[in-house]
């Protein structure tokens, strides 16, 4: 917590992780490189009109390769974050589908206005891409994108979306590209993990996918939350506990009719994961849905703490506010 | 106004006595409203319709014309009242300003209003956005500017000068941007609320290509647009226009707290004679 001094910390080992990742690769996964920007890439091969942008956060949001392959398409603002957000607006009102990069606690909480006036009122064609989504930075509260979906929840006429892994992300990219409208979309940046594509998955703007079955826990979940979902089933299956995991990238606008089917089928538990506070994010989302549904069912929210989170290490923290592999599984285990 | 047909002074002079009338026809509506600086704003944007810009009002969307961005919202008064001088609104309209469901509401909004090219009233929106359509048209290799009407209260928007610093940085010298400098703002005098000045120099500085004048004054706003528009040099324009508040009906430039003016019924026709007399002198 932040509203008392820290005690000086010498004695305790010191697990050395890099404090700045943006992804959260578990043992065992495989990855793929920079997905966000080599799908960029691909799809302004497509499309002329796509034109890049960042606010000195090319490099640490993976639009620096599409900077590299398109020179000319690419606008650096600088440190202006508000100027970006309307620029993109103005360029979209000439025609052009920016991509605009920077980090997801810049985009929500410095630009809101900026985007919600320039871009989201006036319906500009303009996508926003947030790195550092949720907890994965060590850096602390300026840098822990922990109430973004909230805040872009709240925007109306906006599309929100939280990728789980690389498969998500750059499939997302020509939907994104094709939709006609804001979007504001996290993206996980460096080597990401691949787990979807052991779940013939696809992504679809403003679906839900069941990426598996279970008749004991339906775990509903965004973001990189869902490969620990998965993860967490398998683990859970030891014990004969089974588990079904619904993805929802698209956390606006709600695919509420799939997640009223399946947490109407009864006797499961309906657990909301998300790399996010506990308030405003996904939780709320469905426990609305399922409440205007008159869908009763067992309910937990894993998800962030309602508080500014403490600097360190990534595993440390991850374990610390509830959203590692283990912590969900323990979680869940004690639910049932 | 394809191609700018160079209008005589007299002729810029009878376009902004009917823009003055057209925003008194819809202040009179309402009972209320931004009136002293529509008045105040009426020549500036009289030349930038009628002589400068080029644009055809029953074609609002046509690729080639220039942009007009309406940074400050409330301004929308004035910028119905030029937009229906020049064709795009008709005149039967005025009369809806600020009521439910009318294409002119208080504060401009894109959607709502032929011509209008921005949503303002968030102030500081102008410039950025300018800069984004300054791009974009240079990527097209348009040759048409992006004007931009901005207040002297905005200058102290922080995201004004983060334009600034990228509208040289990208040498976008099809932006011609405007300050209607009226020493007025919502709650008091600009000069006492938060300084702004020296702008000329601050802009210069910034890499602007800068010009200050009388923003009542058709000749000088004339030419000043000329020199914006043909300047040689790679950079940014703007023209800052020191203007009067409620110009042109005396007893409302003589007013203190012009901000936004509450009349009576009497005192808006006490308007049209003050305008229609000013005028005849």
């Amino acid at each position: 917590m932040n509203t008392t001094t820290k005690q000086p910390s010498v004695d305790k080992a010191l697990p050395v992780t890099p404090a700045i990742i943006s992804s959260s690769v578990d043992e065992g996964h495989r990855t793929k490189s920079a997905p966000f920007g080599h799908a960029l890439i691909e799809e302004a091969r497509r499309r002329p009109e796509i034109v890049g942008m960042s606010a000195d956060l090319a490099k640490y949001t993976d639009i620096h390769i599409f900077a590299q392959a398109y020179p000319d398409r690419f606008y650096q603002m600088g440190m202006s974050e508000q100027l970006m957000a309307t620029a993109a607006g103005g360029l979209a009102k000439e025609g052009f589908i920016p991509f605009a990069t920077t980090y997801a606690t810049f985009a929500a909480r410095r630009c809101y206005d900026f985007i919600s006036q320039a871009v989201a009122e006036q319906d500009a064609n303009v996508k926003f891409v947030g790195g550092l989504p949720g907890l994965t930075t060590g850096y602390g509260p300026s840098h822990q994108a922990t109430d973004d979906l909230a805040i872009f929840r709240a925007m109306p006429n906006l599309t929100v979306l939280d990728p789980c892994d690389a498969l998500d992300v750059e499939q997302m990219v020509p939907a994104v590209a094709e939709h006609k409208g804001p979007v504001y979309m996290r993206v996980l940046r460096g080597q990401v993990p691949l787990v979807l594509d052991e779940y013939n998955y696809r992504f679809e703007l403003g679906k839900a996918a069941l990426l598996r079955g279970g008749r004991d826990v339906l775990i509903i979940s965004t973001g990189f939350m869902t490969m620990r979902a998965l993860d967490a089933a398998k683990e859970l299956q030891k014990d004969s506990v089974d588990v079904a995991v619904l993805h929802v990238p698209t956390v606006k606008p709600l695919d509420e009719v799939t997640i009223l089917r399946e947490a109407s089928r009864s006797g499961r538990l309906v657990v909301v994961a998300e790399n996010h506070t506990v308030i405003g994010g996904l939780g709320e989302a469905v426990a609305g849905c399922l409440m205007r549904g008159g869908v009763s069912c067992a309910f937990r929210q894993i998800g962030l703490p309602d508080q500014f989170l403490d600097a360190g290490t990534l595993p440390v923290l991850q374990d610390r506010y509830g959203i590692s592999r283990k912590a969900v599984v323990d979680r869940i285990r004690c639910w049932l | 106004m394809d191609h700018s047909p160079l209008l005589h002074n007299s002729e810029l002079a009878e376009r902004a006595y009917r823009v003055r009338r057209n925003a008194i026809v819809m202040a009179e509506v309402q009972g209320q409203g931004y009136i002293a600086q529509a008045l105040g704003v009426a020549d500036v944007l009289s030349v930038a319709y009628f002589h400068a810009m080029n644009v055809r009002p029953d074609q609002p969307d046509w690729e080639d014309r220039d942009r007009f961005l309406l940074s400050v919202g409330h301004y929308g008064i004035a910028h119905y009242a030029v937009l229906t001088e020049a064709g795009y609104l008709p005149e039967a309209e005025l009369v809806t300003y600020g009521c439910d469901d009318s294409r002119l509401p208080m504060s401009g909004m894109t959607s709502y209003t032929p011509g209008a090219e921005m949503s303002g009233g968030s102030i500081g929106l102008g410039l950025p956005m300018a800069v984004g359509m300054g791009l974009g048209l240079k990527r097209k290799k348009s040759k048409s500017f992006v004007y931009i009407l901005m207040g002297d209260g905005e200058m102290a928007e922080g995201p004004t000068w983060e334009a600034a610093i990228s509208a040289a940085h990208y040498q976008l010298d099809n932006i011609i941007a405007l300050v209607d400098f009226n020493k007025v703002q919502a709650d008091g005098p600009s000069t006492s609320i938060m300084s702004t000045e020296p702008l000329v120099q601050k802009f210069e500085a910034f890499g602007f290509f800068v010009q200050r004048v009388n923003g009542n004054d058709l000749a000088a706003l004339v030419a000043a647009f000329d020199a914006a528009r043909e300047h040689p040099d790679p950079k940014p324009r703007i023209i800052i226009c020191d203007t009067k508040m409620g110009s042109g009906v005396d007893f409302l430039e003589a007013k203190e707290k012009n901000h936004f003016i509450r009349l009576e019924a009497e005192d808006w026709k006490r308007a049209y004679a003050a305008l229609d007399a000013r005028t005849v002198a």
